[in-house]
């Protein structure tokens, strides 16, 4: 018989080609993944067989990723660059993909026209089009798609003990394992153990007359036949696992992850974060969940046991942390460190044949003849074009994910970053993205230059970061306070990683980067803002690396290749023959087992119906509980939370229309009150959690006490606002707050200022330093510095001042030693502390010694992050003395004084006061330092206070401070020996300007409070602008 | 037999005859050094020239302090030379030979003397900012070099040239160790000095030295304000007399300047300022309640100003209340400034809302127009008694026993 072209595999390639061949173009680059593979594919590119690569987290190895896919990114790149061979291999990979499925499906039914309806609908499987499209995971598919080539080899093996079988299906294991180390693993697992129990029952089959005979000790007899094969195939493969790997298994041994678990979508509780039940649940299985019944009927079938037990445990595992089964299953660790949404992605691949069986019986089978004979012809088609419907809605909705809900921000033009680290030695020094989502893999595949960050957390090292569950610094603000805090000690401490630059997508971080002492350089024509920081070294020309011995960076280089090209060489025959048909072969034995179709179970259809309704039901309550909870006027407390997330997201038009009408407030007006508003609160906070409380209830009206946790680049805000709310016509509404009518006295005035410009480099050289341009360092003076204990934390506290001509950023830094002189910590003044100082100006200071500041984090960091809490527990790590270094650096920037204490009313507990600005820039955030003095007038500690909202030019801003209760200060060292300014002593340094200072000159002007243990505070005023102009 | 012992003797012949050969060797004699010259000038040819012996070419090992190399020898005459390669010519100081003979290795040495000329001037002066009055200086460092690069004999004159102000000034300095150098003190007046130096006819280019001003002296205050009113909204602006150093040079811009503001409690108020041309300004917006300031500047640790008073009067001196709509309408006003104008929009008052003796709430708005209404809503204040206190521009005012229903 003369073997005809299967049709429908040509249509599935063709299809699959045209459909994702032409859309990856417009997804991969903004998935999760694609990217991060792009950068190893650079990597490679560019030093094929050095694992080492010093860009990511100062240092990390590539032998931590299996090689394949990045490597044959990085082949193709030579021909065209990285982006061709990044899309060369996604093609690659789909059509690996749809073959891989029609050979599956065709081993599994044994029918050449149910593979083929299998492989036309995986091309539509949304859970392969979210791993292409939304995840961009290519190793993971390749990876899988291999092993389903693999699968029909290894069951010929097992059934027919050709040794040609052994090695075909050994040469694809291999590829596999290099290009995805958990596909065969689990694939093992998931795939290979049913196949070989599919294989005994055929083998037992055929020693008697039908499937029912096969009993457990015909079935146990075949397993011992059976047995050598199996195990001769079990430990060759192992062997292929561990050997085209060893690098890799060798540095998981010698970096064990040491990363506490970060937070996954697919360990989530779908049912309460239903945002990740839709992407890793709902999309993945998308019209498969119809077919759930029918696919365990089928699987559960005695041919099938295995693999329906397989599908059982993949779909449990998949469904994360809604069942307490997943994490009971996997233990702990494995829980933690999986990601589970391979698991349904596994459930999926495993249902593709009887997808394609069902349809098949659907569109030409029994399952036809017998619908049409029970419920009529019309019934039919309607029931086919809903499934049809619902499988193009899952395509459509899973492609166009990304374009509703982006993932990843705005497309960034790479280049004038590229070009500024390229300029003037910029990329000496490690550089910071923030909020460029995965795009800062493809800047680091396009510079040399080396960031702090990363994009793979397996690999990194530092134990700032393997501390942290936060992903990536830059997209920190998404962590809460945990990834805040984590940002802040990288912003805080610089130097120890030289990080000087800093590329900012989101203004949200401005605040924090000023008040960690960073300050604006430019922005650059693609709208990023640099930021960068004074007096941080270059990164030296020698960096440590953690070397592999020289064969192991052969084997790595070479391995994957040679899987491939062996496996090429091996298959390639088969392929050949199987799609030229050239000659006539043997039917594989796997098709001498076909299923008949010839009456559908009616049980089957009658549970599908049930089940269907039953989907649909819950749909339905779903989409009404989605409507109760966002009609936004049913009720005050859905009306204030509309309220609120529409300020969030700054929907101004959708806030107000949530207004009172009767109040006839007009939206021009309305947006010209909210637009005034700018600060910390309005400009830089993201709603972390809203809690209503309504407190006086009659019909028609409602107060309600609005209490809203805001996360904020600097510190958690609680707000509590009390608003009143209306019901007109059924509708809640709000009340307009009022309006501050403050009224400036002046309509146009003028300000004089000193500003300053640095030129830098006055010639156009690249010689490293010009000596004439070099400017003097201004000399600082610290007046006083203290080592103190408060509330269980130490602190070095004190005063310094610019006592040079010329402005000055400072930068203090402080080491804490114990008795025996060990060094114990060290850390630099973050907030507490103005930065940027006049020349004769001078600021109150706090260094806080934050948990990584010390030498021995590892075993005191606490589980709940909080960065400000830290105390050293063994007595032995006291410290006793400390050391303090100060550097000044000339800044002309970010200079603005003109800000004014108003008025003071100074209270029990609080003092409340005015900010007034004189100047002519708007104030968006305006902190306040309080230096605490005792009754003689020494001080004894310095607090801080960020004023929520901004102050705009001459208007007044009413601010409420919490005097600290407990006020007890151990002083602890006041000795000021070792204090150094710009490298020297600070008294001899000091002595030489000012040599007869006058000591505690402005004590008369301390202000005066009533409290047990503080007499006397102060307050300086320091601000950010958030646009200055 | 006979033929080894033949063997033997002809082999022990023949060992000796190589002894012979050796011995001839050593007798050789070393080769011995013609040149006398020991002193050159940097950059002219070097040839040593040696005696030869039977046509052996030893190699001449030969350092400096630049490194050293092995010369190759040029047989001539039956004289051998070795010609010093240029990159150690080049350079001055002692260069050591030693020809590498198997015995009786002769050695030596020979100097190098600088050129009596200059080609380039290295300079360097540093910090590039000083503070006047005589006592902080910065470091002037010449070093003239040989068209070579080599630097010139030790006791080179060098003229360093200072201008500063209206002086222009000369003075010589000599090289020695290489270098020659200056501190350059500051005078008593700040400004711009430009400094450059000349040796044998070539000069260096020209530096910049920043004499700021030293650290600033006491100094007066003044306010200027539109009126002396409390109305809460107009600027008074304080500005210091010129701030100058002890030598009366003017502060250098930008000197901060704190005002600190005492009010009629004891409250301590803030404002500051910059200087230009040593002046401060800083701005105060006016107290909204009566009230006198003790205002006095700083510059901390450094300098300090008198203390000047302020009276601001009360532009409020009373103010109706008007209840309506069942006393939940409270309207305060009209508000009126000193001239019975409406005042400004933005005064602040406060309604303090007592019920049973305990404060329940406070309620801060601020004027519109001259008027501020106050709305108790029936759903947050229910019906009963209550007393209030409404507080603006420093005065109070209690209603008791207020119903509402």
């Amino acid at each position: 018989m003369k073997e005809t072209s299967n049709k429908y595999l040509i249509t599935a390639i063709l299809l699959g080609l045209a459909f994702h061949g032409s859309s990856i173009f417009f997804t991969l680059e903004t998935t999760y993944d694609a990217l991060i593979h792009l950068f190893f594919a650079d990597h490679y590119a560019n030093s094929w067989f050095e694992p080492w690569n010093y860009e990511w987290y100062t240092g990390f190895t590539v032998q931590s990723y299996p090689p394949l896919v990045h490597q044959s990114i990085a082949l193709l790149s030579m021909i065209g660059g990285l982006k061709f061979g990044m899309f060369s291999v996604a093609l690659i990979a789909i059509v690996l993909f749809v073959t891989g499925a029609y050979r599956f499906s065709l081993l599994i039914t044994g029918n050449k026209t149910v593979a083929g309806y299998a492989c036309v609908l995986a091309v539509f499987s949304s859970s392969f089009i979210e791993t292409l499209h939304i995840f961009g995971q290519l190793p993971s598919i390749v990876g899988v798609s291999v092993l389903m080539h693999a699968l029909p080899e290894i069951y010929l093996w097992l059934k027919t003990g050709k040794k040609w079988y052994l090695a075909t299906s050994l040469s694809l294991i291999a590829v596999t394992v290099t290009s995805h180390h958990v596909t065969p693993i689990f694939g093992m697992v998931f795939f290979i153990f049913p196949l070989i129990g599919m294989v005994i029952m055929d083998v037992s089959r055929e020693q008697v007359n039908t499937m029912k005979e096969v009993t457990f000790k015909i079935f146990l007899n075949t397993f011992f036949k059976l047995f050598k094969r199996i195990l001769s195939f079990g430990m060759l493969s192992l062997v292929l696992i561990v050997g085209c790997i060893f690098p890799y298994w060798l540095n998981s041994k010698a970096n064990p992850i040491t990363q506490v678990p970060i937070p996954h979508g697919s360990r989530d509780n779908f049912l309460e974060i239903t945002s990740s039940g839709l992407v890793f649940f709902l999309i993945p299985w998308g019209i498969l969940l119809v077919l759930l019944p029918y696919i365990f009927y089928r699987y559960y079938s005695k041919r099938y046991l295995f693999f329906g037990l397989s599908v059982t445990i993949c779909t449990i595992l998949g469904t994360g942390g809604t069942t307490p089964i997943p994490l009971k299953m996997l233990g702990e660790t494995a829980f933690n460190i999986l990601t589970l949404d391979r698991f349904t992605l596994w459930a999926s691949i495993l249902s593709i044949p009887l997808m394609g069986e069902f349809a098949y019986r659907f569109t030409e089978g029994d399952l036809k003849a017998r619908i049409q004979s029970k419920f009529g012809a019309v019934y039919h088609r309607i029931i086919g074009g809903i499934l049809a419907g619902l499988m193009v809605f899952m395509v459509v909705f899973t492609m166009s994910l990304n374009y509703f809900r982006p993932s990843q921000p705005q497309k960034i033009k790479m280049l004038p970053i590229v070009n500024f680290l390229n300029q003037d030695d910029h990329d000496k020094w490690r550089f910071l993205t923030l909020g460029f989502g995965d795009q800062m893999a493809w800047l680091s595949a396009q510079t040399n230059a080396m960031t702090v960050d990363g994009n793979y957390h397996s690999a990194r090292r530092l134990p700032e970061l393997t501390t942290r569950p936060i992903e990536r610094l830059e997209n920190s603000k998404f962590k809460g306070v945990a990834g805040i805090g984590s940002l802040q000690q990288f912003l805080t401490t610089p130097e120890k990683y030289n990080l000087k630059y800093i590329f900012s997508n989101d203004k949200f971080y401005d605040p924090i980067l000023y008040f960690c002492g960073w300050q604006r350089l430019r922005q650059l024509e693609n709208g990023i803002m640099v930021w960068e920081r004074l007096n941080i070294p270059p990164v030296s020309s020698i960096l440590p690396k953690e070397d592999v011995a020289k064969w192991l960076k052969i084997h790595w280089g070479i391995m994957p290749f040679l899987t491939v090209l062996i496996a090429f060489i091996l298959n390639i025959q088969m392929l050949w023959v199987n799609m030229l048909k050239t000659r006539i072969k043997s039917t594989p034995d796997f098709l001498k087992f076909p299923t008949k179709y010839h009456k559908f179970n009616r049980n089957v259809l009658r549970i599908t119906h049930i089940w269907s309704l039953f989907l649909a039901i819950v749909v339905c309550y779903g989409i009404y509980l989605f409507y109760l909870k966002n009609d936004s006027q049913r009720s005050p407390e859905n009306a204030i939370i509309a309220y609120y997330d529409a300020l969030d997201f700054k929907e101004f038009e959708k806030a107000h229309s949530l207004i009172d009408p009767e109040n006839q407030l007009p939206i021009a007006q309305y947006m010209l009150e909210i637009s005034v508003t700018d600060g910390l609160l309005s400009s830089y906070a993201k709603m972390d959690a809203i809690a209503t409380e309504i407190t006086t209830h009659n019909d028609s009206t409602v107060s309600a006490k609005v209490t809203t946790q805001w996360i904020t680049p600097l510190e958690k805000i609680e707000k509590i606002d009390y608003k009143s709310l209306s019901k007109r016509k059924g509708k809640w509404y709000l009340q307009p707050d009022d309006l501050n009518n403050d009224l400036p006295p002046d309509q146009l005035y003028a300000n004089n200022a000193t500003k300053y410009f640095n030129q830098g480099r006055r010639r156009i050289t690249t010689e490293q330093t010009h000596h004439e341009d070099i400017l003097k360092q201004p000399v600082l003076e610290v007046i006083s510095a203290k080592l103190v204990q408060y509330d269980g934390s130490y602190a070095i506290i004190g005063e310094v001042q610019n006592i040079d001509n010329v402005p000055a950023d400072v930068i203090l830094k402080g080491t804490l030693y114990n008795d025996d002189n060990k060094e114990l910590a060290t850390y630099n003044a973050k907030y507490h502390v103005k930065h940027k100082l006049m020349p004769k100006e001078s600021t109150s200071f706090r260094i806080n010694f934050e948990g990584i500041a010390w030498s021995r984090t590892q075993d005191s960091i606490p589980d709940t992050f909080n960065p400000d809490e830290f105390t050293p527990v063994a007595f032995e790590e006291q410290p006793t003395k400390f050391n303090l270094q100060v550097a000044g650096n000339v800044s002309g920037s970010d200079l603005y004084k003109n800000v004014v204490l108003s008025a003071i009313d100074i209270k029990e507990e609080t003092i409340n006061g005015n900010l007034f600005n004189s100047g002519i820039q708007e104030i968006t955030i305006p902190q306040l330092l309080i230096t605490y003095y005792d009754t003689n007038k020494n001080m004894v500690w310095v607090d801080h206070l960020f004023v929520k909202e901004g102050v705009r030019q001459q208007r007044k801003q009413d601010f409420e401070y919490r005097i600290l209760k407990n006020g007890q200060v151990k002083i602890i060292n006041t000795n000021m020996d070792n204090i150094f300014v710009n490298g020297l002593p600070n008294d001899a340094i000091a002595g030489k300007i000012v040599p007869n200072r006058i000591e505690n000159h402005s004590d008369a002007q301390l202000q005066k409070i009533d409290h047990p243990d503080f007499s006397y505070i102060k307050i300086e005023i320091n601000t950010y602008i958030g646009s200055p102009n | 037999m006979q033929g080894i012992r033949t063997f033997i003797f002809l082999l022990g012949l023949i060992l000796l005859s190589s002894f012979a050969v050796a011995q001839q060797n050593e007798t050789r004699p070393p080769s011995i050094l013609l040149t006398t010259q020991t002193d050159y000038e940097v950059g002219n040819a070097v040839v040593l020239e040696f005696t030869a012996s039977e046509g052996e070419k030893p190699l001449l090992y030969c350092s400096n302090s630049y490194g050293s190399t092995l010369v190759e020898a040029l047989l001539k005459n039956n004289v051998i030379q070795y010609k010093i390669p240029e990159n150690i010519t080049k350079k001055t100081g002692v260069v050591l030979w030693k020809l590498l003979q198997e015995k009786e290795s002769v050695s030596g040495q020979f100097n190098l003397n600088p050129k009596a000329e200059v080609a380039t001037i290295e300079t360097y002066i540093g910090p590039p900012s000083i503070e006047a009055g005589e006592t902080d200086y910065t470091m002037l460092v010449v070093i003239p070099t040989d068209s070579l690069d080599n630097p010139v004999p030790t006791n080179t004159k060098v003229n360093a040239k200072f201008q500063f102000l209206a002086s222009e000034e000369k003075e010589a300095i000599f090289t020695k160790n290489l270098i020659a150098y200056k501190n350059i003190y500051s005078k008593r007046k700040s400004g711009r000095m430009l400094v450059s130096s000349e040796s044998l006819g070539v000069n260096s280019k020209e530096f910049t030295i920043q004499v700021w001003a030293a650290i600033p002296t006491d100094f007066k205050i003044s306010a200027k304000r539109p009126h002396n009113y409390a109305d809460g909204n107009q600027v008074t602006t304080f500005a210091t007399s010129v701030i100058k150093d002890k030598q009366d040079n003017v502060v250098s811009d930008g000197t901060f300047v704190t005002f600190f503001i005492t009010t009629e409690n004891g409250n301590i108020l803030k404002t500051t300022g910059t200087t230009i041309k040593g002046i401060a300004t800083s701005k105060m917006i006016h107290p909204d309640f009566k009230d006198t300031w003790n205002i006095k500047a700083y510059i901390d640790g450094m300098a300090e100003s008198d203390t000047i008073t302020l009276n601001y009067q009360s532009v409020i001196d009373d103010f109706d209340i008007a209840f309506t709509n069942k006393n939940r309408k409270i309207l305060v006003g009209p508000l009126q400034s000193f001239m019975k104008q409406m005042i400004p929009d933005g005064l602040q008052v406060k309604l303090l809302i007592y019920k049973n003796n305990t404060l329940v709430d406070t309620i801060t708005k601020t004027s519109f127009n001259g008027y501020v209404t106050f709305n108790l809503k029936p759903a947050v204040y229910q019906n009963g008694n209550y007393n209030f206190r409404v507080e603006t521009a420093g005065i109070a005012k209690t209603f008791n026993n207020k119903k509402l229903w």
